[in-house]
């Protein structure tokens, strides 16, 4: 038996190692990783791959990096040369690097354009390419690449991105497992700390304290807490404001974790210091059964146009947020909503949000969503907490 | 304390801030002969539209992108967004749009078919950054970036923008106010950074830009990670590695507030009564004279060279800076801007680099004690008419250091 022998995941959901080891097998994950980046630009035709996207870095080198909000400008922050199998990282210190990256293959921050064209001239294999994907393009980056890679023709790497990272191995789905129970950790504490007079800036501190305490201290959204109003129009909101929250309210709670760089969420609404109404519990049964009728059509070979019809199925109208997208290295394709990705096609082990929200004027808004694993045989529940006072069946 | 004449108020005028930044962005579009910018990255749809759009990790972010278009000649600009209650109030509802997900073909179809409706199929566009979906969807017009046009806009702040800073640097050094009783053994970098983000949103931040740092540091060289450069490694991020009494750590937090950028840089010590040794304290002492030294420069019409020149004077010869970094950054609707003071653009980018009123300087030199470990601290400065002012205000303690 090898020492990287699958275990089953049983109860290894915890953010630390064990003495034993850690709870997933990093090192088998990250191999894993590479080789199919590295099919996957063999399939495309791609000679090497320059990437600016931070979860695509994360995704070929495996090296745990700064983490700043919001998306990054391009520029080459990781190259893969297919010729080589090499990895190279724009690092200027080996801390976070795993250690199957050299210290050869780092290449240090620079402001200086000259000095960046120099470090990817150093780069093995990656002057004579010929083909270079590409995970986004600034308006002078074709002409700088010319200067590193004279004959390269630069064409679009989402493909071959997309081929290596949409479905899941075993060991990135035990990490999106352990994810989503940080977030319906936090979902907890949220639920603890929700009461009349409480604020959202409050809950969404208190959020983010929860889910820095449990060791995962990057929040993937600041999008967590929305308390709906119960009289006038009704529309969803993503900044927590200053109000005190009042008995009777619909909050929206949609707490999400990254572990190891993999995004878990999950969203309910809960109903605060009161008896829920019937035209509440209509609400929530409205959302509870748009989603349940999207999770359901979550089946490999389904295409993002199910999604949509399902997410309709039961009287619902579309609205402007998604109805579903992929989870792993944080937020990634496929993207459904109205009007976009209906073309998708769901493979098996495809890790979804699903998430629908309704509105009533005078009653209040009602959101949920749901992490699910796209199976053969039908959809698999990663998320799994309570429904709330109104919510419950 | 006057820039542009205006004095920087305690609380800014955002209605009035917006106004102005659109005005500076028509007309820089009127003299490049630009038709429209088409924004997508977050600090420059932030600058364009004041929008308020929650802080999201870069895949989210990227995927669910909101876009600004800025067109000539029109009193306001477009923004394309999934979080439409975000947009000022001022804003016109034609022109608020649905999002557009430029990542999608679907989304570039729809906001290519719009420019070329509105612009025509020749007109000349400027953009920050592309995905290759817009690439191919904008094939036909005349592209060109819109760097030059952005760094115009952004360089000089307006009052208004400079009291945004401030207000966020104030919260973030409120937050970390109440994160230094923590500073005892066995704490965990995590635990910091957990009561750090429950006050930052508690006090009124809109998102944290980055994840905060507390690095623990050495006194030697040697025990810090291997460098490609032999300089020191920093800023490396966060775990739940747990303090130990009189561990020397190096703080780093930046958060938002109205789309403007703190920058929070200290120096703490682990313990329940942290004493600083005398190296320590003239470690401090030393960092304090080099951004006194440069302080004393700062006024419009001096180079950056000069203030190089003078924080390498006040540390006796040598540079005072990581060789990865700068002097000093600016810091606006980005956490790091131009002016970028001291980079490895070399000597001859910064005699070219001239201070004027409105611009923002972020110190952050190091001082290293081979032996004794370092201090490293930020502190925020406007330039303003005649001189700087102060945009942050945060004690050294637990060490002196006063020059």
């Amino acid at each position: 038996m090898s020492a990287t022998a699958a275990r089953r995941p049983g109860p290894a959901l915890g953010t630390m190692a064990s003495v034993e080891g850690a709870r997933v097998d990093f090192t088998r994950l990250r191999a894993d990783r590479r080789r199919r980046l590295l099919e996957a630009m063999a399939a495309a035709g791609l000679d090497a791959l320059v990437l600016g996207r931070p979860a695509n870095a994360l995704y070929a080198s495996g090296a745990r990096q700064l983490w700043t909000a919001g998306a990054r400008p391009f520029g080459p922050g990781c190259v893969v040369v297919a010729a080589t199998g090499r990895v190279h990282l724009l690092s200027t210190w080996d801390e976070g690097v795993p250690p199957e990256l050299d210290h050869d293959e780092l290449y240090g921050i620079t402001w200086n354009p000259a000095r960046v064209a120099a470090s990817l001239r150093a780069i093995p294999g990656l002057a004579g390419a010929k083909r270079v994907g590409t995970d986004g393009l600034s308006p002078g980056f074709v002409p700088f690449l010319r200067g590193v890679a004279p004959d390269a023709v630069v064409v679009d790497g989402g493909p071959a991105l997309r081929a290596a990272r949409t479905v899941k191995t075993p060991d990135e789905l035990a990490c999106l497992a352990t994810a989503v129970a940080v977030a319906e950790a936090a979902l907890s504490a949220l639920v603890e700390a929700l009461h009349p007079g409480v604020t959202e800036r409050q809950l969404l501190g208190r959020y983010a304290e929860r889910v820095a305490e449990l060791g995962t201290p990057t929040p993937p959204s600041d999008a967590v807490v929305c308390a709906t109003p119960s009289s006038g129009p009704v529309t969803r909101h993503h900044q927590a404001g200053d109000r005190p929250i009042d008995p009777g309210q619909l909050v929206v709670l949609e707490p999400g974790a990254l572990f190891a760089g993999y995004e878990g969420g999950i969203g309910r609404t809960w109903l605060v210091g009161a008896e829920p109404t019937s035209a509440q519990r209509a609400l929530a049964s409205r959302s509870r059964a748009a989603v349940d009728a999207v999770v359901a059509a979550c089946r490999a070979g389904a295409t993002g146009e199910a999604l949509l019809s399902a997410a309709t199925s039961t009287g619902e109208t579309l609205g402007v947020g998604p109805v579903a997208y992929g989870l792993g290295l944080g937020v990634e394709a496929p993207l459904v909503a109205a009007g976009f990705g209906g073309a998708t096609v769901l493979a098996a082990g495809t890790v979804l949000a699903v998430q629908a929200w309704v509105a009533e004027a005078g009653v209040g808004g009602f959101f949920e969503r749901e992490v699910v694993v796209v199976g053969d045989d039908g959809p698999c529940r990663l998320s799994r907490y309570g429904h709330g006072p109104a919510g419950t069946r | 304390m006057t820039v542009g004449g205006v004095p920087i108020p305690d609380v800014a005028d955002l209605a009035g801030m917006r106004r102005a930044r659109h005005t500076k962005l028509a007309d820089l579009l009127e003299t490049a002969g630009l038709d429209a910018l088409v924004l997508l990255g977050g600090g420059a749809v932030s600058y364009a539209t004041g929008a308020a759009n929650p802080g999201v990790d870069s895949g989210r972010a990227a995927l669910l992108r909101p876009v600004a278009v800025v067109v000539r000649g029109e009193r306001a600009p477009h923004l394309f967004t999934p979080y439409p209650e975000g947009a000022p109030p001022e804003l016109p509802a034609d022109h608020l749009h649905g999002p557009c997900y430029p990542e999608l073909d679907e989304g570039v179809e729809a906001i290519g078919g719009w420019l070329a409706e509105r612009l025509g199929p020749k007109a000349r566009l400027a953009v920050d950054e592309l995905t290759h979906a817009l690439a191919g969807g904008l094939s036909g017009f005349e592209v060109t970036g819109a760097g030059a046009v952005m760094a115009a806009a952004k360089l000089c702040k307006t009052a208004d923008e400079l009291a945004c800073i401030r207000t966020a640097q104030h919260i973030n050094e409120l937050a970390m106010t109440d994160v230094r009783p923590l500073l005892r053994p066995g704490v965990r970098q995590t635990e910091l950074t957990a009561r750090f983000l429950r006050r930052v949103f508690e006090l009124g931040g809109a998102t944290c830009a980055v994840d905060p740092i507390w690095q623990v540091m050495p006194a030697s060289r040697a025990e810090l990670p291997w460098t490609t450069h032999g300089d020191i490694a920093f800023p490396t991020p966060t775990t739940d590695r747990f303090l130990r009494d009189g561990d020397v750590i190096w703080i780093d937090a930046g958060i938002t507030w109205e789309g403007y950028a703190s920058d929070f840089g200290r120096t703490w010590l682990v313990g329940s009564d942290p004493t600083p040794t005398a190296r320590q304290q003239a470690q401090c002492r030393r960092w304090r004279e080099v951004v006194a030294a440069a302080l004393a420069c700062c006024r419009p019409g001096v180079t950056a060279l000069e203030l190089d020149r003078a924080a390498i004077a006040a540390h006796g010869g040598r540079r005072p800076w990581l060789e990865h970094f700068y002097l000093a950054h600016g810091v606006g609707t980005e956490s790091a801007e131009m002016p970028l003071i001291g980079t490895d653009l070399g000597e001859e980018f910064d005699d070219q680099l001239v201070l004027r009123p409105g611009m923002v300087l972020v110190f952050e030199p190091v001082i290293w004690d081979e032996g004794a470990g370092g201090y490293r601290a930020e502190d925020l400065v406007a330039i303003t008419d005649d001189g700087w002012a102060p945009l942050s205000d945060f004690p050294f303690d637990p060490f002196d250091g006063s020059p």
